[in-house]
């Protein structure tokens, strides 16, 4: 029995959530944006995607997400190939503004939104969008006027608004930009508790440290590491070549690692 | 939507040197006198004047085909029913259809007008950055008011049509896919629009905060002394250029009441 | 709805442009009254840009899809300011995408931007009428929508189909007109529909926007 679930494990922790193979994009005739990323996430794996601006971090979200058509290359969700225009209801992108995706009267009418188009029956509707308002603890919040909250109980929205989909991939676009420390802190709570597949972009490296279990570090378009948060984020050579800066907490890694 | 006019603003020639305000003055009189044109025989000397000057901007020719391409679908309905609803004399019978003269002649007339009043219109844009045009319809006489929201619209105008491409992916991304015309469909578009506009209207009181704190409202003797700067500093270059265009408009529509009709 | 160049005479032109001088003038002069003026110029220009961008999107409407104008509405959110909206918007069409001309901008502006400024003082109403809020609110917001849209639609039909040919037979014109205005009855009531949405949104979620 445990060697089942053993190799069950196995299995769902080497499913292919995401598989870009060879992507490229540029617009028209334009420098590339991105250049051969090729990439791997499996299913439940968190992962930080990191790199200066103009790096491409946002193009890849596109592309993943299927809004970007890639110049070549595949892009695969769970193994099956998307193509660019179509909607896919495995994967949900929280952008990086929440005003970008908050458009509708009401907090309850925003999560909604995406279960009508999906064509819920209305019981369907009312039990989801319950339970993404109380996972992501908004819930005081339902019948509030989107517009007139603050940036944190923004941002908690728009989170729920696209989990209420169910995705089993979720990308999120700077999240806690223009988030005041205690909204911060809720987002990092949040994020460790998800079990979807999930990347975070950021610049914010001391969010990826916490939340992260693998960094993956794009420069112009190409890939440049992917490993270990702790790893890649400490080596200061790294870091610094391609626009970063080593976070605070990671300043005296090495020196921690060989004093154990 | 990027300003894809401003492209060949940067090039070197002729036009691309004469002072905006006096190219103004100059390609709009002879705009004014293309419009003026009913008779036909004035027709190729509107196309060779056209060609001077375009071929003088050294616009690229694939440009301004580009930029014809969408006005013309509605020229060519128009131009294709003209000669079979218009005139008296018929030259032609297909069936119970009649193609008729003074038709064929108003549609050509109508074409070449067309095509000549576009491509000035581009040199005239085309040659200077868009702001530039603004700045010199200011020193033309152009109202404060209109020229400050022209400035304003314009400055924000690239952003907002981003703003709304990323909204829509954010709605293309939660399923939405508008096939009907449907109560639903028309709310969620309304409600697009209801938040755009917000936005715009919270980002303007922002807006007009910073711009007070760098004393907006102070400027309108500032204003005064730019215009008669700008009329000072001209060159013989443009006034020369101008002159030859305003010239060459008015004898178009002198010859117009002259000539005998067609 | 826009005119290109080279359809009118330059008779019709010439009107255009001074009928829309004079539009300018007086609506300058509106706004010049307004005590908040500094404030408002920052916002209706903002505005001007947020209703171009929205007049971009395409809503499905079969066998076609249409992009509405928004005179009505765009009347009923800035007053006075939007005839220089107007024309500002139409003078970027034109230079941008060259639609419409620039020797047929006067005639456009007052095809579009005079029935804005009708959309406005039909929405104004709201406040004088007696009855119930919301459906009085409903009522005119449609009657600006649609109708600014309809005043638009018959101007433009009339002078493109009765100036585009001196010698067109009544008769065919007269066809020609009354199909294009059952074609855009259709526009107008989207707008007309569009606009009570569009206001009962900003009502729920910023009415400060309808109070200028």
């Amino acid at each position: 029995m445990n060697n089942v679930v053993q190799t069950a494990n196995q299995l769902s922790l080497k499913t292919k959530a995401i598989a870009l193979e060879n992507l490229g994009f540029s617009y028209g005739q334009e420098r590339a944006i991105l250049t051969d990323v090729n990439l791997t996430i499996s299913a439940g794996e968190t992962v930080g995607l990191i790199g200066a601006n103009g790096a491409g971090k946002t193009s890849l979200f596109l592309a993943v997400c299927g809004i970007l058509k890639p110049t070549y290359g595949e892009v695969k969700l769970f193994d099956r190939s998307i193509e660019a225009g179509q909607f896919n209801p495995e994967i949900g992108l929280v952008f990086q503004n929440p005003d970008d995706q908050l458009f509708c009267p009401t907090v309850r009418d925003d999560i909604a939104f995406g279960l009508e188009n999906i064509e819920l029956p209305a019981p369907e509707v009312e039990a989801r969008i319950n339970a993404a308002l109380s996972l992501t603890g908004v819930t005081h919040l339902a019948d509030r006027i989107s517009h007139q909250l603050s940036g944190g109980e923004k941002c908690m929205v728009a989170i729920a608004a696209v989990l209420a989909m169910l995705p089993q991939i979720v990308l999120y676009d700077e999240p806690s930009a223009n988030l005041d420390l205690r909204a911060r802190r809720r987002l990092i709570h949040f994020l460790n508790s998800s079990r979807e597949t999930t990347v975070v972009s950021s610049h914010d490296l001391e969010l990826i440290v916490e939340v992260c279990d693998r960094v993956v570090m794009l420069n112009q378009g190409r890939i440049v590491a992917d490993g270990s948060p702790a790893e890649i984020m400490s080596n200061r050579d790294l870091m610094e070549s391609n626009g970063l800066e080593v976070p605070h907490s990671l300043t005296h890694y090495h020196e921690n690692l060989g004093k154990k | 939507m990027k300003l894809v006019l401003d492209r060949y603003a940067y090039l070197d020639s002729p036009v691309h040197r004469w002072q905006q305000s006096y190219k103004l003055i100059g390609l709009l009189s002879l705009i004014f006198a293309f419009a003026f044109v009913q008779n036909i025989w004035l027709l190729p000397i509107m196309v060779v004047i056209t060609s001077i000057l375009f071929t003088l901007s050294r616009i690229p020719v694939s440009f301004l085909i580009k930029r014809l391409r969408y006005p013309s679908w509605f020229i060519l309905a128009v131009v294709f029913f003209l000669p079979f609803i218009s005139g008296e004399n018929i030259i032609l019978q297909l069936g119970s259809l009649t193609l008729k003269e003074e038709g064929c002649w108003q549609a050509l007339l109508i074409s070449v007008r067309f095509f000549c009043i576009l491509t000035v219109s581009l040199v005239m844009f085309g040659t200077a950055p868009f702001l530039s045009s603004i700045k010199a319809m200011r020193s033309l006489g152009l109202p404060s008011v209109i020229v400050d929201m022209s400035l304003l619209a314009y400055r924000y105008l690239e952003e907002l049509s981003e703003t709304l491409t990323t909204m829509q992916r954010a709605m293309k991304l939660r399923g939405f896919q508008p096939k009907g015309f449907t109560h639903r469909n028309l709310k969620v578009f309304s409600q697009l629009t209801g938040s755009i506009l917000i936005r715009s209207y919270d980002r303007s009181l922002r807006i007009y905060q910073a711009m007070i704190l760098r004393g907006y409202g102070s400027q309108t003797k500032i204003k005064k002394r730019q215009l008669k700067s700008t009329l000072v500093n001209s060159d013989r270059f443009s006034l020369i250029a101008t002159s030859i265009a305003v010239i060459t408009g008015i004898c178009i529509m002198i010859l117009e009441l002259v000539l005998p009709s067609f | 709805m826009h005119i290109p160049d080279g359809f009118l005479p330059p008779q019709v032109c010439l009107t255009g442009y001074a009928l829309t001088g004079g539009l300018t003038w007086y609506s300058l002069n509106q706004i010049k009254k307004d005590p908040d003026i500094q404030a408002n110029i920052p916002k209706a220009s903002l505005l001007t840009a947020a209703f171009f961008v929205a007049s971009l999107v395409s809503i499905p409407v079969p066998p076609t899809s249409v992009h509405l104008i928004f005179n009505g509405l765009m009347g009923a959110v800035l007053g006075y300011y939007a005839f220089p909206a107007i024309l500002i918007g139409l003078f970027f069409q034109a230079v941008m995408f060259n639609h419409g001309g620039m020797s047929t901008l006067g005639v456009n502006a007052i095809i579009i931007g005079a029935p804005a400024i009708a959309g406005y003082h039909l929405f104004r109403q709201r406040e004088h009428l007696q009855g119930k809020r919301q459906i009085l609110t409903k009522a005119l917001s449609f009657a600006a929508g649609a109708g600014a849209l309809l005043i638009s639609a018959s101007m433009f039909a009339v002078l493109l189909i009765t100036c585009i040919s001196p010698d067109m037979d009544v008769h065919a014109e007269r066809t020609a007109i009354l199909l294009s205005l059952v074609g855009y009855s259709i526009q107008a009531v989207v707008e007309g529909l569009f606009s009570v949405m569009l206001i009962s949104f900003l009502e729920q979620v910023k009415p400060e926007l309808l109070k200028g």
